[in-house]
């Protein structure tokens, strides 16, 4: 739940509904007050226009003592449900009249019946009689006392008891419209703030996502779809995709590194072994014709040297396999010594009935050699021709670029496993034991001792080598 | 013209389909009829409409005159300024000398009715003792029912009438004192049975509010009566048409309003109760 609730998912529609009803309520409520006071104001001046109007009259009543004339001016057309309490007092301070005559009775003292009334208080010459003065009674909050003046004396006072009681229900109206309101615009917004909310919110979920899966998969297979737009989240995902490049760089890069590595050290070994075979192998051999030629050899001998010297031999042809030497030859590399290769794995097409696409637009002058290139693309084609199967279709481009050679072999059929990929071009590999196994790691071995690259990929059905050789060729180690 | 053909000429005109709203032309001054605020004085409308039944009845026009006193319309009919007046029984006697007997109103079947005392329904009291010290409405100074027979009252059962009440007050009206007991303004008043009794049809939830607790005997009906100096012809036209005005649609109409049966001719005997009342509480205005 705690959960849920942070989540933006939630927090952004929560906080946008929360902020409308804010809003509505505080809106509802500053009109309900503002015309509470509105009200109020208007009902003090209206209360003290009513009492200017029928002091005139009032007074007459008083000084005739009638009764009735006062009460049906105080009473007004309502029969005394008015808003205000009227009361008509006498110059000896008793109760004359009322609209509320049940409780405010004829006679009575002014003192007794309202005995929380304040005092007056002394009005100014120039002022004009009347004044409202506030008090806090349950059903009175405010007080009209207008003096009734006959000639410069005072003959009685009209007092008029103000309550809040007939706006309260419009005060209430108003909130509760208010209230209705907001309730109306948000059984609309809130659904609508909750989609908003979550669009907003799926680009990072979405990021989030992506992020989460780094480290547990490899940056390069991480096919995510980041948010775009010009928005911060935009940017994010933006520089999210960068860094998910580059990180899938970096782990491309080391993994070449260690594959570079590794085949370097298989190499040095290979050589070593090699070189180390090669030696006494060499004494053997010479040994063997010395004595061939020092004597005359009965027949079981010269069978028996035979056939160590044809053990030797092969030894010596399987060793040698190992050492490429990929500068051996002088001549250096034409056009027509890789028309040559196209000429000769004619035979292999034609067993096999699988097209090749020929592209070579070579024609620069290089210090490559002729004889290991020759090789390289002859083991490659061949490769790539027996991969492509029944059916498959093989493309080779040969161009310049920049300096470089670049070679590019395509074949279709079943795509390398990735598990292979990894050991490709390392000699005899595991993954592929009735191969003769040595094929790749002589490209991989010429493509390094004349400074290039060879590399693989495989996608959807096409499996793709591409070498590259400076056209200076020799700058390698 | 005798009184029956005059009728006839009358009923031909509505009959033709003039009507109660026939206006009444000519040269003639309009008949002043002076009415007391009983309880038709804020009933415009409808005095219009009687006005206008006594014109197309009488072939002249007739004004309503309304004041807001009993003794102004007094004034005014005993100085001539009103040719006819609504008024009560109880000025009647004073003036008897000088104003002539018209008609009387017949009310539940004759020309009687009674002074009723009331009190507020939830004030507890019920009888008039019980509103000694108490807020009290008049009605009127020359009201019969609303004045001279509470007075008469207490009189007669030793009490004084300007001393039993705490206080008294007029409210120049019949159902303004109905009005002051329901609303709690008097706790008791004075108030023409006649009065409350079409209240009571016209605004039960008034009455209601009112309990009787005093029910007067039976007098004389507020007449009405000529000026001094209307002429005799003028006394009789107006006595015929009042009287046979139930004899006609649109007035039995108008006198289904007044919750009235009728009018009828009356001696001005009928209000001797009502003048030996006015001689005991006022010796010296009968001597």
């Amino acid at each position: 739940m705690n959960l849920a609730w942070s989540s933006y998912r939630v927090r952004l529609p929560l906080s946008l509904s929360v902020s409308a009803i804010t809003t509505a309520l505080c809106l509802a409520l500053a009109i309900g007050l503002q015309t509470l006071a509105n009200l109020r104001e208007d009902q003090g001046r209206n209360a003290l226009s009513l009492g200017h109007a029928m002091a005139a009259v009032q007074v007459q009543a008083l000084r005739n003592e009638d009764v009735w004339l006062a009460y049906s001016l105080l009473r007004g057309p309502e029969g005394g449900a008015g808003d205000a309490v009227w009361i008509l007092v006498d110059a000896a301070g008793r109760l004359f009249a009322s609209n509320r005559p049940r409780e405010y009775r004829l006679d009575q003292p002014l003192s007794e019946a309202l005995p929380w009334l304040p005092e007056p208080g002394a009005i100014g010459p120039e002022e004009t009689p009347g004044r409202i003065v506030p008090v806090d009674q349950a059903s009175v909050r405010r007080v009209l006392r207008l003096p009734l003046d006959s000639d410069g004396t005072q003959v009685g006072e009209l007092i008029a008891l103000l309550s809040d009681a007939p706006y309260l229900p419009r005060f209430e109206e108003i909130v509760v419209g208010g209230i209705l309101v907001t309730a109306g615009v948000l059984t609309i917004w809130l659904p609508l703030g909750w989609l908003w909310g979550r669009r907003m919110v799926a680009p990072l979920v979405q990021l989030t996502g992506c992020m989460s899966r780094i480290g547990k998969e490899e940056a390069r297979q991480l096919h995510c779809t980041v948010p775009g737009g010009d928005s911060e989240i935009g940017q994010l995902g933006r520089q999210f995709s960068a860094m998910l490049a580059a990180l899938a760089e970096q782990e491309a890069l080391e993994r070449q590194m260690i594959q570079a590595e590794r085949l370097a050290a298989v190499g040095r070994v290979a050589a070593g072994v090699a070189h180390e075979v090669n030696n006494p192998l060499g004494g053997m051999r010479m040994a063997i014709d010395t004595y061939r030629l020092a004597q005359p050899l009965d027949a079981r001998t010269a069978r028996l040297l035979d056939l160590l010297d044809r053990a030797l031999q092969q030894i010596q042809g399987a060793v040698s396999a190992l050492l490429v030497e990929a500068r051996a030859d002088t001549r250096t590399l034409t056009h027509q010594d890789l028309e040559d290769v196209r000429t000769l794995a004619q035979p292999r097409l034609a067993r096999s009935s699988v097209p090749l696409t020929w592209h070579n637009v070579f024609d620069a002058p290089t210090s490559l050699p002729a004889a290991p290139v020759r090789q390289l693309l002859l083991n490659l084609l061949l490769n790539a021709i027996q991969a492509a199967c029944e059916g498959g279709a093989v493309a080779v481009t040969c161009a310049t670029e920049e300096n470089v050679l670049r070679i590019q072999i395509e074949n279709s059929g079943q795509p390398i496993p990735p598990e292979q990929l990894a050991h490709l071009f390392e000699p005899y590999p595991a993954s592929r034991p009735h191969a003769q196994g040595l094929g790749l790691w002589v490209c991989y071995q010429i493509a390094s001792q004349l400074g290039g690259a060879i590399g693989v990929e495989t996608e959807e059905g096409i499996t793709r080598f591409q070498v590259t050789l400076p056209l200076a060729g020799g700058g390698a180690r | 013209m005798t009184p029956m053909s005059r009728r006839a000429f009358v009923t031909t005109l509505l009959a033709a389909g003039v009507g109660a709203t026939f206006p009444a032309r000519g040269t003639a001054p309009p008949l002043r009829f002076g009415i007391t605020p009983v309880m038709l004085d804020d009933r415009i409308g409808f005095l219009n409409a009687w006005a206008a039944w006594l014109s197309a009845q009488l072939g002249r026009p007739v004004r309503f005159v309304q004041r807001a006193r009993y003794r102004e319309i007094l004034d005014l009919l005993l100085r001539d300024q009103l040719d006819l007046a609504w008024i009560c029984g109880y000025p009647y006697v004073q003036h008897q000398d000088r104003l002539t007997l018209i008609a009387v109103p017949t009310f539940q079947g004759q020309p009687l009715y009674r002074a009723y005392v009331i009190a507020g329904a939830d004030t507890g009291i019920e009888t008039l003792e019980s509103l000694q010290d108490r807020l009290f409405a008049w009605s009127d100074p020359d009201s019969n029912s609303g004045y001279l027979y509470p007075r008469f009252y207490l009189s007669g059962a030793g009490r004084d009438p300007d001393r039993f009440f705490r206080r008294t007050f007029f409210t120049w009206g019949h159902p303004r004192s109905v009005m002051a007991v329901a609303e709690g303004l008097a706790d008791g008043a004075a108030v023409d049975g006649y009065v409350w009794e079409t209240l009571a049809r016209r605004d039960p939830a008034m009455t209601d509010k009112t309990r009787v607790i005093l029910r007067s005997p039976l007098f004389g009906f507020p007449p009405l009566v000529a000026a001094p100096n209307l002429p005799d012809a003028e006394r009789v036209r107006l006595r015929a048409v009042l009287v046979g005005q139930t004899r006609d649609p649109v007035g039995r109409a108008l006198l289904a309003e007044l919750n009235l049966d009728g009018f009828s001719v009356a001696e001005p005997a009928l209000f001797d109760d009502i003048a030996a009342m006015a001689r005991q509480l006022n010796p010296r205005d009968h001597s």
